[in-house]
């Protein structure tokens, strides 16, 4: 019975200094930005969450996990420009865990927003406006935009981007698969160099789009509502379709002879939006959803 | 006007768009047009991701004197001015200086996107820019390494997988030398290269 006690006893203080250890300092900040001013989110490790304020300030929560780092929030006098920035203290040597900061920011609309983290994953709910994000190794998703312009960035994150529309979007990255679901928009350009990229929709609007990658596959599926005008070809991967296209006459990369199984175009409907699907060597695959 | 012509006074155009010759070319020329637009995509884009840091007068000088030596610009012309580089101006004091990393990774991405400019009319000098921009990526993931070596590694992995695709598409390019389609996957490479430089020069001014 003692043991017993002892070991519980032991097991709630172990329960208790992990809950501390992983307790973190909140704190609050508020920026006042004019409209179209642009704002600048620097974190290495941690996390930055973005999401659409319902006040006019920038309200900033930082969560911290050591005092090793503090957090600058500040705006220029004229409020045109803002940053937030984790900051390390002067001699301090903070471990990865240490210098992690978690960010939940709401933005009012009309302020453009740059987001650059180094391993932190990126989540954009809601925001609509300019906004560019970038993160070495942290996931980046964005959902919920319209009427907007959506830059991001990456290294080998993985990219997540859904239910975006009348938004001109654009995704480089390295290595990290891309997901597109219900995205459309005047142009939406993908490019990666080993990066899956799969789009999930109708490429709606009468916009451009265009995926790319060096060998990569590409998964297009679409619905069969698509007006689309599509145009695929890999120079050393397969290319092939199940989507009832009408196949077009005049075409730049006729599929026959060595490019038999490389390349395709047709339309669908009117052929409204513009649709480019290209790699060097990746498998290029549209399928009717 | 011809293409060579074109890409004479191509950053110019850029920069501060062209004359109604340069413009009817544009318009008339498929392979140049998106030559064009590409350019004015990153130069707009590597400001976007830069956008409070300008680089100060003696970064510009010394990025004028790689471009000179390596033949790819004539004396005189300021890259800042040539357009090839688009940092946006300051609103206010910048919160801190380049750091010699970001200086030099600025640098090598200025000559990653002229060689990406000059790929279309090759030359000894485009070659030679891009053997040195090897020895960039070694010093590049040397000191992202040294601050994180996890992220260290995904540049190395990253860059490798981009200089693969280089080497496909210039090999591509060269075999079918009329293939706009070639072409273009060029310059989507090199966009992939100057993305990872880019990405680098901002992460090492932090």
């Amino acid at each position: 019975m003692t043991k017993l006690n002892s070991t519980a006893v032991i097991g709630a203080l172990v329960a208790m200094s992990a809950g501390m250890a992983v307790a973190g300092n909140v704190k609050q900040s508020r920026l006042n930005l004019n409209p179209g001013a642009v704002l600048t989110i620097v974190d290495g490790g941690g996390s930055v969450s973005l999401h659409a304020g319902a006040e006019q300030q920038v309200v900033i929560n930082a969560t911290t996990y050591s005092d090793k780092v503090e957090v600058d929030a500040r705006a220029t006098a004229d409020r045109t420009r803002g940053e937030v920035i984790t900051h390390v203290l002067s001699q301090q040597r903070p471990s990865a865990d240490d210098a992690r900061v978690d960010y939940d920011i709401a933005v009012p609309s009309g302020i453009s927003v740059i987001v650059n983290t180094s391993t932190a994953p990126i989540t954009v709910e809601g925001v609509s406006g300019d906004i560019t994000v970038s993160s070495d190794t942290g996931q980046i998703v964005a959902r919920h935009a319209s009427k907007s312009h959506l830059h991001v960035r990456s290294i080998n994150s993985s990219v997540e981007i859904a239910d975006v529309n009348g938004t001109h979007v654009e995704v480089t990255t390295a290595g990290g698969p891309v997901r597109l679901t219900r995205v459309s928009g005047p142009s939406v350009e993908v490019s990666t160099t080993t990066g899956k990229i799969t789009y999930i929709g109708d490429c709606a609007g009468g916009g451009k789009y265009k995926l790319s990658t060096h060998n990569a596959p590409i998964d297009v599926f679409l619905p069969e509502t698509a007006s689309v005008d599509m145009e695929a070809r890999s120079s050393e991967g397969s290319v092939d379709s199940d989507f009832p296209f009408t196949k077009k006459d005049h075409v730049s990369y006729p599929p026959t002879g060595a490019n038999q199984g490389r390349a395709f175009s047709g339309t669908s409907n009117s052929g409204l939006s513009s649709v480019d699907l290209r790699s060097y060597s990746g498998r290029i695959r549209v399928k009717k959803q | 006007m011809n293409c060579e012509q074109l890409q004479e006074i191509l950053p110019h155009v850029i920069d501060e768009g062209g004359n109604a010759e340069a413009e009817s070319h544009l318009t008339s020329c498929a392979a140049c047009g998106e030559l064009a637009h590409d350019l004015k995509h990153i130069a707009t884009q590597a400001g976007l991701l830069l956008p409070m840091h300008d680089p100060g007068p003696r970064v510009w000088s010394n990025i004028q004197q790689s471009l000179v030596s390596e033949g790819l610009i004539r004396g005189g012309r300021t890259p800042g001015s040539a357009g090839v580089t688009a940092f946006p101006q300051r609103l206010s004091p910048p919160p801190r200086a380049w750091t010699p990393l970001g200086s030099f990774i600025a640098a090598a991405a200025v000559l990653v996107l002229a060689v990406a400019l000059f790929r279309y009319t090759p030359s000894a000098a485009g070659t030679q820019a891009a053997n040195q921009s090897s020895s960039g990526d070694q010093q590049l993931i040397s000191r992202i390494s040294k601050s994180d070596p996890a992220v260290g590694r995904a540049y190395e992995e990253s860059l490798k997988q981009v200089n693969s695709y280089i080497a496909d598409a210039e090999k591509a390019a060269k075999d079918n030398s009329s293939d706009a389609f070639a072409s273009e996957q060029l310059v989507d490479a090199y966009q992939q290269k100057a993305m990872l430089y880019e990405m680098a020069a901002a992460r090492s001014t932090e």
